[in-house]
């Protein structure tokens, strides 16, 4: 057949162009079924070696735990647990409720599924290898078996993070031991759950699909029949994404707030972090050592500048390493406003001058700017400050074979979880030449971290991390920063749900507003 | 030796030296990707990299072994089209790669496509009316789309025709089987990535098309008063378009690599933002598979363009052209 191209075909042929992107995009934002952005995609499903918060939030969702936190709380109430009964401060009598079905066709959860669970945390997998996330159930001796749907956890010390860390999150996630037995690796892209939601649909890189799990049991049935999850690496691009309504909500930068705040028939969440950013100093490290140098460097740095210069403003300052709202929050922790005089005349009692130090951070911009306000502060007082900007690659590799041991000043941006040990565990003395690259080494801290383990008592807990805090204070090998803070917008129609943390959000309790 | 003979000859010594481009190109890369500081399990991991899970992983990912040992590991392998598998989510490399692909050789293959259709109607415009106000225009625009970054463009587009005007989608591939959502969501990457190279095939027509039109046959053909447009529809234009189908094999190469950027922007899935998040994460088996994979289509590209300019002109097959 021949093609004759004459003006009428012309014109319908560019019409039908034209009318092509109106054809199903235009009732986009008609939608009843939340389309969302995460910024990162699966990348192991198998809840002992999940690798970010995106498996963790879908795991929480699709899978039940003894106990499942709250709708936007650190509390947590029963969820595959019918009863938990506290025998001791170490032992755990549980029962699960009958008729809890696991999905695709692996029958119904029993003891024997928990004590499965579990033990892969305390004997690590099939082949002996440790799970990623073993330590969240460092604090778990043993699972015992005591009929179908009974069990008892003995513990070998008592332990308030164990709960908080392990059985309430995503390590505590029950899986079927034949699902497990049967796919092998494939657990890792494959996940069986008993919860509120099934993993409908994975297209890796692209997006995935949670649909409501009709067959679940449990007190938190899900609102939404599909939450679409896109995989988006870029907030400035998921942010445009939800302004052209093909999102209803996504994460978004601090300095497009503004922009946020006048968007239509949106809301703008604002969730004040917990993790912490820091800047460290290697106190074994040459001019380092002397504590007069880092009290001063501290006097001369002025964090405040770096919250209006490198954050916009948009996030207030930590004073502490645990956050607001944290356990063991030290909310009368010294301030250290910027004071040249007092920073010139601790140097002058040390002696030293002309000063050069080496500044490494990673290699974005919020981080350079952080490392050139502290370069211009610190020029004032006679200090030259190198700054050595490394992709993220390069400069996690720091947490390897004692690479750290040569740096001088770093700026170190940790997550948190909402126990306290979690975000103490990094300034231990068995982390130098790992993770504590300020190699403080304090045998008292260490001791009260031990205790802070063990301890039951909230109040007791709370002075100890409090104590904890003071140490590091009198150290002055670390200048913090900020806790962050965690900004979203989402559809008016939409009413999204996360932990207090803003970063582990619960698919399950999404619901219209 | 026959013409058929020289032309079988000149493709066999062709994808001999295909194969000894791929494998030069894998060894470079083998030893580049390692000389980059820092290692997949730290970023991966970060504070959860104990040294027992440090040392799992990279006995998994086999960078325990010695390099020569490593490189054999991977090149024999890779011939029989087995890149391993992924340590994190325990899938094979190549079913990695190949669930990105078919995305990014639909983005270039539809940036080239909308290249050369808007592409060649400039460069002839110009070359019809040189030294007038519209070819000064045309080169001015031409020049613009050559010189503004692909990053530019995209968020220009993007402000655009999604924002402003909500007359496309912006973010991903669309919806794989619905043929309509893909096209929607291929537009406005096809056209960031396509107009620098409308810029390109404009000039380079242009450019040619006047060569052509100073020939001595076109002037015998105006001579006999054939029409000008039978002149240059019919005659000039075919033999203009050599040059560009030389260029062709490049395009496609070098669409393939600036795909990275517009992958990124508009968040689709493929090799480009495939390779640069790997990269991010040391995870050098993927980045590794993907380079092969970006290797191997720009050479065939570039094989398949030469092959058909000795099929079209027995001057190349014979080494004279």
């Amino acid at each position: 057949m021949r093609m004759k191209l004459d003006r009428r075909t012309f014109l319908a042929g560019s019409s039908a162009l034209a009318i092509l992107p109106y054809s199903r995009f235009a009732f986009a934002a008609d939608r009843t079924n939340p389309v969302i952005a995460l910024d990162a995609d699966i990348g192991n499903l198998d809840p002992g070696n999940r690798v970010g918060t995106t498996e963790g939030n879908i795991i929480r969702s699709v899978c039940q735990t003894l106990v499942r936190f709250e709708p936007g709380k650190t509390s947590w109430t029963n969820d595959a647990a019918k009863e938990i009964k506290q025998i001791s401060d170490t032992e755990f009598d549980f029962e699960l409720n009958p008729g809890q079905m696991f999905t695709g066709g692996y029958g119904e959860m029993t003891a024997d599924d928990v004590k499965f669970t579990y033990d892969r945390f305390i004997n690590g997998d099939k082949s002996g290898k440790k799970l990623a996330y073993a330590d969240d159930m460092e604090a778990l001796k043993a699972v015992e078996v005591t009929g179908k749907y009974t069990g008892k956890l003995t513990l070998k010390h008592p332990s308030a993070a164990l709960w908080l860390i392990g059985i309430c999150d995503a390590s505590g996630a029950i899986l079927s031991k034949k699902a497990v037995e049967e796919l092998g690796e494939k657990i890792a892209t494959t996940l069986i759950g008993s919860g509120p939601m099934t993993l409908k649909e994975w297209r890796p890189k692209e997006q995935f699909v949670l649909a409501a799990n009709p067959d679940y049991k449990g007190p938190y049935k899900a609102h939404f029949e599909e939450i679409t999850g896109k995989i988006i690496p870029e907030h400035k691009t998921s942010f445009l994404s939800y302004q052209a309504k093909e999102l209803d909500f996504t994460a978004f930068d601090a300095d497009q707030l503004d922009t946020a705040k006048g968007l239509p028939d949106t809301k703008v969440i604002d969730i004040p972090g917990v993790d912490y950013t820091w800047i460290g100093m290697n106190v074994q490290k040459g001019d380092l050592a002397d504590l007069k140098v880092r009290q001063a460097i501290r006097w001369a740095i002025d964090v405040d500048a770096i919250i209006q210069g490198a954050y916009s403003g948009a996030t207030s300052r930590a004073k502490t390493l645990l956050a607001p709202g944290l356990l063991g929050n030290w909310a009368d922790a010294p301030l250290y406003n910027r004071d040249v005089a007092k920073a010139q005349a601790l140097l002058a009692e040390t002696g030293k001058t002309g000063l050069t130090f080496t500044f490494t951070c990673l290699n974005d911009a919020t981080s350079l700017a952080v490392a050139q306000i502290a370069q211009a502060n610190l020029a004032e007082v006679g200090i030259t400050l190198t700054i050595n900007a490394m992709d993220s690659g390069a400069y996690w590799a720091l947490g390897a074979d004692d690479a750290s041991k040569d740096l001088e000043l770093t700026l170190v941006p940790y997550t948190s979880k909402f126990d306290p040990s979690f975000q103490t565990q990094w300034f231990l003395a068995s982390q130098i030449g790992l993770w504590n690259w300020q190699r403080w080494n304090s045998p008292e801290f260490d001791k009260l971290h031990q205790e802070g383990l063990e301890t039951l008592d909230k109040a007791k807990r709370e002075a100890i991390y409090i104590d904890m805090q003071k140490l590091l204070d009198e150290s002055a090998s670390c200048i913090w920063i900020t806790h962050g803070r965690n900004f979203f917008v989402d559809a008016a129609w939409l009413k999204p749900m996360f932990l207090p943390n803003g970063k582990d959000w619960q698919f399950e309790f999404f619901d219209k507003a | 030796m026959t013409r058929s003979q020289r032309t079988a000859a000149f493709i066999a010594s062709r994808l001999a030296s295909v194969v000894l481009t791929i494998a030069g190109a894998t060894l470079l890369l083998f030893l580049m990707v390692r000389l980059v500081p820092g290692d997949f399990t730290s970023v991966m991991l970060g504070p959860r990299a104990t040294p027992e899970l440090r040392a799992q992983i990279t006995h998994d990912m086999g960078l325990d072994r010695s390099l020569p040992e490593q490189l054999w590991l991977f090149a024999s392998r890779a011939a029989t089209g087995d890149f391993g598998e992924d340590v994190v989510s325990h899938r094979p490399i190549l079913d990695i790669v190949l669930d990105v692909i078919p995305n990014t050789l639909a983005l270039a293959f539809s940036a080239l496509v909308l290249a050369l259709v808007v592409g060649i109607p400039i460069g002839v415009i110009a070359a019809l009316k040189p030294g007038s106000w519209l070819d000064s225009g045309l080169a001015l625009l031409s020049i613009s789309f050559i010189t503004t970054p692909t990053l530019v463009v995209s968020v220009i587009l993007f402000l655009v025709f999604a924002i402003g005007l909500h007359w496309l989608p912006v973010a991903g591939a669309g919806a794989p089987g619905d043929i309509v959502d893909r096209l929607q969501h291929l537009i406005l990457p096809s056209v960031a990535l396509a107009l620098g190279w409308v810029g390109y095939i404009s000039r380079l027509v242009r450019a040619s098309l006047l060569d052509t039109l100073g020939e001595l046959h076109v002037r015998t053909l105006r001579a006999y008063g054939v029409s000008e447009y039978r002149i240059v529809g019919l005659y000039a234009l075919k033999l203009a378009l050599v040059p560009v189908v030389s260029i062709l094999g490049i395009g496609l190469g070098d669409l393939i690599g600036s795909s990275v950027v517009v992958e990124i922007i508009f968040a689709r899935s493929g090799i480009g933002s495939l390779i640069f998040n790997s990269i991010a994460q040391r995870n050098y088996p993927v980045v590794q598979a993907c380079v092969v994979f970006i290797v191997a289509f720009y050479i065939v590209a570039n094989l398949v363009v030469d092959m058909v300019n000795a099929l079209l002109d027995p001057r190349i097959a014979a080494g004279r052209g």
